[in-house]
């Protein structure tokens, strides 16, 4: 009976506050190792994979990535170009320069069992400085965001959970949304979009950088079907997202140089008179 | 959890059964298939609490689902209360579900992994946006089928290393 009430208790307490992150953070330390032993066959089946490969699949893999960074190296060339030009442009306008982004790559060890939640293990945590809240992507585009921090991993919500959401714009024409899980691999919702907007099938969708924890211009998903029905207020517009959430084996988390900022509410609202 | 008499074997069951509880499936596999694991920590827990009421308690079965809900990402305190809730029901009827056959035993396995299952989709349901959905059985029914495996197992560890 006692512990039915302690269940209730902390089942609300951590349903409605932050107060027991540390105590699932270090539990999170020590459960890790259940991940990481669990995924070591894949690991090691890897592991043998790469070492039984064969010259010729090396050698056909190394030109084939040599060909790849070519490409990167290019488009990366332009890119300094075209930064320093929006650079140029934003001071004439006045407006704050782009911040600049740092990356770190975490490997992923491990899957959360649930079919109803999407999360998934990695292998860098507080030591290396991951903290809640840090967005993570992939080289396809955004993978989620960071639920929860132990001392050596920690656990990556993504963006087709059903409790993630994540704020979006239409590249095309900066209209803005959010993009919303809805725990199906291959589907994202937007809320909020009247039917009058103008979004279409194949628009592509970039985070728009406004809830603050994400850094803005990372692709989400691309518009895959856009339902008006004049009866309702809102169209119904689903999108695929992008990054490989079921296939990704490395992730990178990406923080601007600006700290992650407090939501308004935390903030003291009042001034002295 | 004394470790001296055999308490390590219940420890290493049950840390083999989380770990069998977070083996993922080769990417992939449909997402349905997920929906086809047994729970292995109630078919664990079952067993001891059955076979040795004395050496596995209700707090014992709490700090188990404590550490269950970190390893699942849910709410803390779900698994705990299951746990517990199911290592009360078991402790109470023991003795007459000594006397079951497998397949009665099946039978309580799976209304427990059902219902276990049940306050974990509601817990989730509450907390965010999780569904409900029927699928719920499914681990229900595979637990019942992976049960006389379980049992005919740990009955033989119990045996061979006198955990008693």
């Amino acid at each position: 009976m006692a512990l039915a009430i302690v269940s209730a208790l902390l089942f609300v307490v951590d349903l409605n506050s932050r107060l027991l992150e540390p105590v699932r953070s270090v539990l999170a330390t020590f459960v890790s190792p259940i991940y990481i032993i669990a995924e070591s066959p894949y690991q090691m089946s890897r592991q043998a994979s790469q070492t039984l490969s064969t010259r010729e699949l090396l050698i056909s893999e190394n030109a084939r990535l040599e060909k790849r960074n070519l490409e990167l190296a290019q488009t990366a060339q332009q890119f300094v170009a075209l930064r320093e030009e929006n650079d140029r442009l934003r001071q004439l306008l006045g407006s704050r320069q782009r911040l600049g982004v740092e990356g770190l790559v975490a490997e992923l060890i491990g899957v959360v069992p649930s079919p109803n939640t999407f999360q998934i293990e990695i292998d860098k945590g507080a030591d290396a400085g991951v903290f809640i809240g840090q967005a993570v992507i992939d080289a396809d585009g955004l993978f989620g965001q960071v639920v929860e921090v132990a001392q050596f991993t920690s656990r990556v919500m993504l963006v087709i959970d059903a409790a993630h959401a994540v704020p979006v714009q239409v590249l095309r024409n900066d209209f803005r949304s959010i993009a919303a899980g809805t725990g199906r691999v291959d589907r994202l919702e937007l809320e909020y979009v009247p039917i009058t907007a103008d979004i279409r099938v194949g628009d592509q969708l970039v985070s728009s950088g406004l809830g603050g924890h994400f850094p803005r211009g990372y692709p989400v998903g691309e518009v895959v079907s856009v339902v008006v029905d004049p009866t309702l207020t809102y169209a119904q517009v689903s999108a695929r997202p992008l990054a490989a959430l079921d296939r990704a084996r490395h992730v990178l988390l990406v923080s601007g140089s600006e700290a992650p900022s407090l939501t308004p509410t935390e903030q003291p609202l009042e001034a002295a008179p | 959890m004394n470790p001296t008499r055999g308490g390590w074997v219940i420890m290493l069951s049950i840390g083999i059964a989380m770990l069998l509880s977070v083996v993922h499936l080769p990417a992939g596999a449909s997402a349905w298939l997920g929906w086809l694991r047994p729970s292995w920590l109630v078919l664990v827990v079952f067993y001891w609490v059955m076979a040795l009421p004395h050496r596995f308690g209700m707090i014992s079965a709490w700090l188990t689902g404590l550490v269950v809900d970190v390893l699942y990402a849910d709410p803390l305190g779900v698994n705990g209360f299951c746990l517990a809730a199911l290592t009360y029901v078991t402790w109470s009827f023991y003795e007459r579900f000594r006397m079951y056959s497998v397949a009665q035993q099946g039978v309580v396995v799976f209304l427990m992994v059902l219902a276990t299952e049940f306050v974990r989709m509601g817990a989730q349901w509450l907390g965010r946006d999780g569904a409900l959905s029927w699928w719920i059985v499914a681990p229900a029914v595979m637990s019942t089928v992976a049960w006389p495996l379980v049992a005919l197992l740990l009955g033989r560890l119990r045996y061979q290393f006198a955990v008693e």
